[in-house]
């Protein structure tokens, strides 16, 4: 990177006139302008309309709060003594030589795990609703933990075919574009239609 | 007749405080065209900065009450979207930058005037991606939105003489770019 002559940064920080400087200079500082110009164009975004409607809605408790945190990833930073580091990577390779038991849900025979994963960018919430749950709303909350857009869920489900939907932002009911199957239900809708195979054979 | 002129900041905070929900609205509309043009640049993607501006002024009006300073509003704010940019940029390691947020396709009803501003604006796009997200940031608090060191500093919870030093690092290096793009 090649540095600038100082009085480049001098005019440009307002310090001196930029019609004091030579030429080749005065083109620096003209170019540098002019490429801050052409950046200080405003987007055609609006959020007035969403930041209303969040705010309007009651702010999420402690509870919820704390039960967000604790799902988040965080990055933690552990900074520890060379004769500490021997100690716990000792540590380490007596739980890895020694057997564990299989953590996670315990599964009866005839279930499975049925994982959710949808796509809805802007969305506030989306749940699964189907014939599980009795079609009810918020049952199965679904979470976007990285703001992505992509909002998931999984859960025991008991082997065999059920029909489910997405409910996104607790009024729009959508298939799931990902099925593959779908069965029209008796309200003229495209309900998706998902597998669950036993987890133990 | 009388004149009436815009609400100060402070005189909408404590409107806001006094539980005035709908003044609000004032601000997001005073503040969100620099705030969203910012995380725009920042960002390179119009999604995700509107969603780091939204969730900074939802974030905003809940913290509001601890803004010691509403004459000083608009550093607040975007000291809050700046830190959402960050946080943004250090989940995703690489730019969002899609197909929807390249620059637009030249229109037969431009002029060419318009097409070759499309053309610039561009360029200096891509020449500004290519700038450390350090670089990018102190270039646009600096140059685009117009601060003075002092607020930049309030801004990022950086030293000024830090911040000048970023500021020269980051003409230089799109000085650079610039040429090799010529």
């Amino acid at each position: 990177m090649n540095p600038i002559d100082p009085r480049v940064h001098q005019a440009l920080d307002g310090e001196i006139s930029p019609d004091s400087l030579p030429p080749e200079l005065r083109r620096q500082v003209e170019r540098l302008e002019g490429a801050a110009a052409l950046l200080a164009r405003v987007p055609e975004l609006g959020v007035e309309r969403r930041v209303m409607a969040s705010i309007s809605r009651p702010a999420p408790t402690r509870v919820r709060r704390l039960t967000r945190w604790l799902v988040t990833p965080h990055s933690l930073v552990l900074r520890v003594r060379p004769l500490w580091s021997v100690a716990l990577a000792a540590v380490a390779v007596l739980f890895a030589i020694i057997p564990v038991r299989e953590t996670g849900p315990r599964l009866g025979q005839e279930e499975g795990i049925a994982q959710f994963v949808a796509r809805f960018p802007g969305a506030q919430s989306v749940a699964v609703v189907g014939s599980f749950n009795d079609w009810a709303e918020g049952s199965i909350p679904m979470e976007d933990q990285d703001h992505d857009g992509v909002w998931r869920a999984s859960v025991v489900l008991p082997a065999g075919t059920h029909e489910y939907m997405f409910v996104v932002d607790g009024e729009r009911w959508v298939a799931d574009p990902l099925a593959g199957r779908y069965v029209e239900d008796d309200f003229g809708r495209e309900n998706s239609l998902l597998i669950v195979r036993p987890a133990h054979r | 007749m009388s004149i009436r002129s815009d609400p100060s900041d402070p005189e909408v905070v404590a409107r806001v405080l006094g539980g005035d929900q709908e003044a609000f609205g004032i601000l997001i509309r005073r503040y969100e065209p620099g705030l969203l043009r910012y995380a725009t640049r920042m960002l390179g993607s119009g999604d995700a900065a509107a969603d780091a501006v939204a969730e900074g002024l939802v974030r905003a009006y809940r913290h509001l009450a601890s803004c010691r300073e509403p004459a000083r509003l608009r550093t607040w704010l975007y000291r809050i979207v700046v830190n959402r940019c960050k946080s943004h940029l250090a989940r995703h390691a690489t730019r969002d930058v899609s197909l929807e947020e390249a620059p637009p396709m030249a229109d037969p009803a431009d002029t060419e005037a318009e097409v070759e501003r499309a053309e610039q604006v561009a360029l200096v796009e891509r020449a500004l991606e290519r700038l450390s997200p350090e670089k990018r940031e102190a270039f646009i608090l600096k140059h685009v939105e117009g601060m003075s060191y002092e607020e930049m500093a309030v801004v990022t919870g950086e030293r000024i003489p830090a911040l000048k030093m970023r500021v020269h690092r980051a003409r230089e290096a799109l000085l650079e770019a610039l040429e090799e793009y010529r």
